[in-house]
């Protein structure tokens, strides 16, 4: 076969049994790779039901058929699992360069099972699989964990590994790899901190074959050259990574600011993409064969907030920055070092920070509970903050549950921006209808990821989508879940892919993706069955969140009820109402978002 | 009448030196639409750049009144 390696491994971390396995080829071909794959094992392995931090959750790691092949962005794994901080599905999605080195080591996905009764972190070169001891590690951030592996394995191989947040099972933990590319939303780090596994370290020499390596070169070379003119035309991405879009969100008012109290931030010159280039942007740094290379080298030189590391992105800006009111770039730009450190999703961790400093403003919890006083825009409580969390001391232990059980607990859920408990990313529904419908329905909770249709209705890719409206959402939110599905899938970045991905009028087949898979593989899909697989995916993906028993879709008091007060979307709430029937209808779901008998048998799904 | 243009990231470059914060005063004659307001700068007018009228997606010929901001950049990827 090609493309795919066939092959998986089975780690048992009770047992320490390890076992490789191959994989159907008709399951590879139907669920394409990467997420899908992960689904399909999961969905028939595990009860939705176990509780995400015990032995019974698995953790799985995998990557897409092309992952390391020639193409353009091919560097991406996905994690995926139950999610502690949802009880839904988590899938969470990281580029860089260790998904290259895993595929290399000649299997296309890792399983961890079970739970080990001390640290651990598991090596694997080729043949050479072993479960290592790791207590020497535990309580060590994820750079010098990565540091320190490297040299008692080989500097040629690259890591994956916790920080103390997902030790300390805080619910924001993420799973770092290369110290500053992260799968983190959904708490998979918790998952693996919950298992005894500090680490995954990979290397090896296992190229997939490639079905035509001649038709995959030439592909690759001419999908470059066009990102690279794509590149000159309009160089934001690799200038500025996504750090240029809070003045775009800000004009068009859905700039989360201050927990969504506003949709404007005031100071948004002071942290925009300018302010981070001219002050302390190094340079640029690629993942893996990526011709955008949107990564950022940076350095806060001196100060209180001394430090180097990369980023932050447009969500860490929108969370850490104008969702606490943070205005000082400084400190934010060391807030999201010390995430990256820790182990941290910036978006959970920013927006849990910013419910709380709400509830504080409200005199829902007292300076005494706190420690400390925690208004908006304090920028040095919010870094104290990000400490206890990661370390689950004093308040950062309620701050570690996320907003929704923090704002519970306190007895104003209204304050927790979130669905399925799971803190929205940086853009304003009520002034982007369909990022609305999208939240809302999300198997895994909030998340741009899950099918982000600010491309359209902000971006203007592949086509200018009014924001403010709901008409045609539906089948752009059913369009985007199914093509980000597709992406995951497939081992690509949805930065780049959706610009090569689809076809302008209005997208309906992904050829470019299509072409690559057939070269790649050889599983002479058409498009059509390339689309039908992604749709696969979701709606496996929806009968586990249905038997997780996270059936409902909707939307946090804010978005519904409290109309934005100010910018070009003032005086709107989310319209869901008006969207979901017709969503449900387009995707063969019921009138409660099951999808049907009938769905299931003509995707081949059990029923 | 006076209306203002803010170009962000990469556009800011096609801004006259007076420029502050990414945004410059214009002083046009009435009639001028935000297709007009936007073509006094050197920005490429392509599939890759968004053109926004107080935040709002509008028409292209939309004419302008006094105090309308015009906002535009350039994306091929977003956060
Ligand atoms: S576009 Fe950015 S995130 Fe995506 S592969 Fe390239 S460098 Fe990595």
């Amino acid at each position: 076969m090609y493309g795919w390696h066939l092959k998986l491994l089975r780690v048992n971390l009770t047992t320490k049994k390890i076992t490789t396995e191959d994989v159907d080829p008709k399951i590879a071909r139907d669920y394409l790779g990467g997420r899908g794959w992960a689904i399909h094992y999961l969905y028939k392995e595990m009860d939705p039901m176990a509780d995400a931090l015990s032995p019974e959750n698995m953790l799985i790691f995998a990557t897409g058929p092309l992952t390391a092949t020639p193409a353009p962005t091919g560097n991406r794994y996905m994690v995926i699992t139950k999610s502690p901080l949802t009880g839904a599905l988590a899938h969470s999605n990281s580029g860089g360069e260790f998904p290259t080195w895993m595929k290399r080591t000649g299997f296309d996905m890792y399983i961890f099972e079970g739970k080990s009764p001390e640290p651990v972190y598991l090596f694997v070169n080729e043949d050479q699989i072993e479960l290592r001891p790791a207590a020497h590690l535990w309580g060590k951030d994820t750079h010098e964990t990565t540091d320190i592996l490297k040299g008692e394995t080989s500097q040629e191989a690259r890591v994956a590994c916790i920080g103390p947040a997902g030790e300390n099972l805080a619910l924001m933990a993420a799973i770092m790899n290369d110290k500053h590319r992260a799968a983190a939303r959904s708490g998979v780090g918790a998952v693996m901190g919950s298992k005894n596994l500090k680490a995954v370290v990979a290397m090896g020499n296992k190229n997939p074959a490639l079905h035509n390596p001649e038709g995959m070169r030439n592909l690759s070379v001419s999908t470059s050259k066009e990102v690279g003119v794509d590149v000159k035309k309009g160089s934001n991405m690799r200038i500025y990574g996504t750090s240029y879009v809070p003045q775009v969100t800000n004009t068009l008012g859905i700039l989360p600011t201050r927990n969504f109290l506003q949709g404007t931030f005031e100071h948004v010159d002071k942290i925009d993409g300018d302010a981070l280039k001219n002050q302390y942007l190094i340079r640029h740094t690629p993942c893996y064969r990526c011709p955008l290379s949107c990564g950022r080298l940076t350095e806060v030189p001196d100060g209180p907030y001394k430090g180097k590391g990369e980023g932050p992105e447009y969500e860490t800006i929108s969370s850490l920055g104008t969702g606490c009111g943070v205005s000082n770039l400084a400190a934010l730009v060391k807030a999201n070092y010390l995430c990256n450190e820790y182990g941290m999703d910036t978006i959970t961790t920013g927006m849990t920070i910013a419910a709380a400093m709400e509830m504080y403003e409200k005199g829902y919890i007292s300076e005494e509970i706190i420690g400390m006083p925690l208004k908006f825009g304090d920028h040095d409580a919010m870094i104290a903050m990000i400490k206890l969390m990661a370390y689950n001391e004093g308040f950062g232990k309620e701050l570690a549950q996320g907003s929704y059980r923090l704002a519970e607990k306190y007895g104003h859920p209204e304050i927790a921006v979130t669905t399925r408990k799971q803190e929205f990313p940086g853009y304003d529904p009520r002034g982007s209808q369909g990022m609305g419908l999208l939240y809302a329905t999300s198997n895994k909770g909030a998340s741009h990821m899950e099918g982000d249709v600010a491309y359209e209705e902000v971006f203007g890719v592949p086509v200018k989508e009014n924001p403010l409206t709901t008409e045609g959402k539906p089948e752009l939110v059913r369009h985007f879940e199914n093509s980000f599905a597709l992406m995951d899938s497939s081992g690509l970045c949805v930065f780049v892919a959706i610009r090569y991905a689809f076809n302008k009028d209005r997208m309906i087949l992904p050829l470019r993706v299509t072409e690559m898979m057939n070269l790649t593989t050889g599983a002479n899909y058409t498009p059509e069955e390339v689309m039908i697989a992604a749709d696969r995916v979701y709606t496996l993906e929806r009968m586990f969140l249905m038997k997780a028993g996270s059936t409902e879709d909707t939307l946090p008091h804010r978005m519904l009820h409290e109309p934005l007060p100010d910018g070009p979307a003032k005086g709107m709430v989310v319209e869901l109402d008006k969207m979901l029937p017709e969503f449900y209808k387009l995707r063969g779901w019921d009138e409660k978002g099951v999808p049907t008998k009938e769905k299931l048998i003509e995707l081949g799904l059990p029923v | 009448m006076m209306i203002r243009v803010k170009l962000i990231a990469n556009y800011r470059e096609a801004l006259p030196p007076e420029a502050k914060n990414g945004v410059v005063e214009l002083d046009v004659p009435n009639g001028t639409t935000v297709y007009d307001a936007i073509s006094r700068f050197d920005i490429p007018l392509d599939d890759t750049s968004v053109i926004v009228l107080n935040g709002l997606t509008v028409d292209m010929n939309t004419p302008l009144v006094e105090g309308d901001m015009v906002t535009a950049f350039s994306a091929i990827a977003g956060g």
